[in-house]
């Protein structure tokens, strides 16, 4: 099956260079995850059940 | 910091809503029609508006377009507003949106049965309707980005980069696929000719299938899945990585339409090894939506919103693990061109699209009328036969292909094809197309059934038309977020370039040296451009959508060479434009088909296919023989092929027509020597001339 990448008469590199680019994109990607902080992808993760407090709040002062 | 009440435009969501579930029942009764054509011929009506090759495209840009398309606005006008907390920024645009969408579906509703189509697959409308939507994408893109600028929320949650994603690509796409130079009101050429233009198609072909099938419902998962099971998102972290990744490697994967084909060895490996790598965000995606329902699996079973979801989840993985592995060279050789391709494309359409779809009305159409929905049981009862509808569909098809993938490729131990007849093939399969237009009925029922349901549910309320709501004005930043992804979240310009960035890589590594390095197409001096006549009947061709069954490409197999001829070399289609190749063999392979019968089988074929190939499924083009050729077009098309490369010499467009008629009388004086009176100025004369200079090229004359 690795013949379908590696057998390529000599235009090899341009899947290399794509894998490699990939490779590096992914690396920033999980880089920028790492350092984000718990408190914000919490805080995030609960934005599509906010309006619906939002919306309890506005109904209660009613 | 001032608390601001505003409302939320529920009218356009109810639009919307009311669109997808309309154009839905149409699309798939359009669908329905062409699976039962796909068993009696008869069922093509016996005229050209309705026959198989001008329908299908119908119900894929139906459900495509229309009823995903209006699925697709309709939830992300009503979770985008609620997300970034204010209405919509301009109802007016909202208004053009809608009406603009909805006349551009009508228009297709038109062209299509006309037989006016460009031939791409999923792109077969012509330039002023290119045109249209092109308008229409950038209102919608300006109401959207307007939305954003205005919100209240400082950060945008995932979905709503999803939605960027869907709008950026999209607009990329469209623009790059639809480059077409028009020869009239209708009609037009792709400036891109065979292998580059089957590049151009795929790249598109396969990203519409990510950015329009797949990366607006996947914003809309990790909205309304959250909302539906009251649960956070399992992983906000995941669905960073998740939506990176998908997005750089979807646009890498486009050249696994055309394994074996004459593109490029490298840019066949490059579609399949980031087609095998899709699995990982795909499966990321998937294993996210699903996680997010720990904890609340009881509710699955009472609520048939998630009840849709799960099923629907559950497709995508399925769908997401086949396309890859479709993607392998050996499982592509013989899955490709069978109805494993449609099978898999269904479980995608169907689960996926389909039910989150449908969970998406049952939410949000009580909720904007104020109400409940009318009756759960019968959302259930949809459930349950909608997913009846998708396996009966599937396995049948699945079935299908394996039968006739192999006969394709069984050969005797001396040596020849066991089924040397492609119709035996077909004919095979023909009870397990049956059970396919059975499992689209019971699929259609079950949304007849959500039809019913939602109309007594809007009865039962009363449309919140402007819903309030009240959120805390945007202070300005003070503070510098240290975390760049979180800056990122709150730039919606900056996240559209970078998006733009991540999708434009993969487009330029694999178009660019296909397109500007001439070893990648090596050109064949005895290929010569089509005459006027040919031409003429090429067109003809693509109106009926002969494309729709019949590929033109034969892949380097034993198999496929011993049945239609030589396999099919990259400068054979340089002055195709468009090329031909088709995705899908309901019939036979015709590249090596020219000079291989006579004229007079080819009249016998197209007046009724049954004559020459007794049990034939190919509808019947009697109306060839009765219309005339329109022969005021010829010099312009010769005049835009010239524009486009092909090598016409200079002022030929005056003795074009001329030449036209001199082949047309040659065609038609053979046909008269087998009994055969027909006009040399019909239809058919142009459509045999073409047929019979199919890869003729470079075949080898015997002396």
């Amino acid at each position: 099956m690795f013949k379908q990448i590696t057998n390529l008469e000599g235009n090899e590199w341009y899947l290399i260079t794509s894998l490699w680019i990939f490779l590096l994109f992914f690396i920033i990607v999980a880089i920028l995850i790492i350092k984000m902080r718990k408190q914000h992808s919490s805080y995030m993760s609960r934005l599509p059940l906010k309006d619906e407090e939002a919306k309890e709040l506005l109904d209660s002062k009613k | 910091m001032q608390l601001e009440t505003f409302n939320y435009d529920n009218k356009i969501v109810r639009n919307f809503g009311i669109a997808t579930i309309f154009w839905g029942v149409v699309g798939m009764t359009v669908g329905l029609l062409v699976a039962l054509q796909l068993v009696w011929p008869f069922m093509n009506l016996g005229t050209p508006f309705t026959t198989f090759g001008r329908v299908r495209p119908l119900h894929t840009n139906a459900v495509i377009f229309a009823f995903v398309g209006n699925g697709i606005f309709m939830g992300v006008y009503y979770s985008m507003q609620r997300l970034l907390k204010t209405r919509m920024f301009s109802d007016a645009l909202s208004k053009i949106h809608f009406w603009g969408w909805q006349i551009i579906i009508l228009a297709a509703a038109i062209t299509l049965p006309l037989g006016l189509t460009t031939s791409h697959e999923y792109a077969e409308l012509e330039w002023p309707i290119d045109i249209a939507i092109t308008i229409i994408w950038v209102v919608f893109g300006i109401n959207m980005f307007g939305t954003i600028i205005k919100r209240r929320e400082r950060h945008m949650y995932v979905a709503i980069w999803f939605y960027i994603a869907t709008f950026v690509t999209i607009a990329v796409l469209h623009i790059v696929n639809s480059v077409q130079l028009p020869i009239a009101a209708w009609k037009s050429y792709y400036i891109y000719a065979g292998v580059q233009d089957a590049l151009v198609q795929w790249w598109y072909g396969h990203n519409a299938v990510a950015f329009f099938l797949t990366t607006p419902y996947l914003g809309m998962m990790y909205y309304f899945l959250p909302k539906m099971a009251n649960r956070p998102i399992y992983s906000y972290k995941l669905s960073i990585l998740h939506f990176w990744s998908l997005i750089f490697i979807y646009i890498w994967a486009g050249p696994h339409h055309l394994l074996y084909t004459s593109l490029p060895g490298w840019a066949q490996s490059l579609g399949v090894a980031f087609s095998i790598m899709l699995i990982a965000p795909s499966w990321g995606g998937m294993i996210n939506g699903l996680l997010t329902l720990r904890g609340a699996w009881d509710k699955v079973r009472t609520e048939p919103t998630l009840k849709f979801m799960v099923v629907a989840l559950t497709a995508y993985g399925m769908a997401t693990f086949e396309g890859p592995m479709l993607s392998l060279k050996q499982v592509n050789a013989i899955a490709h061109f069978t109805d494993w391709i449609v099978a898999h494309v269904h479980v995608g359409a169907l689960g996926w699209n389909g039910f989150m779809t449908f969970a998406i009305l049952y939410w949000a159409i009580p909720k904007i009328y104020g109400t409940t929905l009318y009756s759960k049981k019968l959302a259930s009862t949809h459930f349950w036969i909608g997913t009846l509808g998708i396996l009966f569909y599937a396995i049948p098809m699945y079935w299908a292909a394996v039968v006739q993938g192999l006969m394709w490729k069984e050969f005797t131990p001396e040596g020849v094809l066991k089924y040397p007849s492609f119709l035996a093939t077909t004919l095979q399969i023909l009870p397990m197309h049956m059970l396919r237009a059975v499992g689209g009925a019971l699929y259609l029922s079950g949304a007849l059934l959500m039809t019913y349901n939602l109309i007594r549910t809007m009865r039962m309320g009363k449309l919140i038309a402007n819903e309030p709501a009240q959120a805390m004005a945007l202070a300005p930043v003070k503070v510098n977020e240290k975390s760049a992804h979180r800056r990122l979240e709150r730039k919606p310009a900056l996240f559209m370039v970078i998006a733009l960035i991540v999708i434009l890589i993969g487009g330029m590594v694999e178009m660019m040296p296909t397109f500007m390095i001439s070893s990648n197409v090596p050109t064949i001096t005895s290929v010569k451009p089509y005459t006027p006549l040919e031409l003429q009947g090429r067109d003809i061709y693509i109106r009926e959508g002969c494309v729709n069954c019949h590929s033109q490409t034969i892949r380097p197999f034993r198999s496929e060479t011993a049945r239609y001829g030589e396999y099919s070399k990259a400068g054979e289609f340089v002055y195709d434009h468009p090329f031909l190749w088709g995705s899908k063999r309901t019939g036979p392979d015709l590249h090596r088909i020219g000079k291989k019968y006579p004229n007079k089988w080819h009249f016998d074929h197209l007046l009724d296919p049954t004559i020459t190939s007794p049990g034939s499924i190919m509808p019947s083009y009697p109306w060839l023989i009765e219309q005339a050729l329109d022969t005021t077009t010829t010099a312009s098309k010769i005049i835009a092929m010239r524009k486009l490369g092909v090598p016409y010499p200079a002022n030929y467009e005056q003795q074009a027509n001329a030449d036209l008629s001199g082949q047309a009388k040659a065609i038609a004086a053979n046909l008269k020597e087998n009994q055969v009176d027909v006009l040399d100025n019909r239809e058919i004369v142009a459509i045999i001339a073409y047929l019979q200079r199919l890869g003729t090229d470079i075949k080898v004359v015997e002396k």
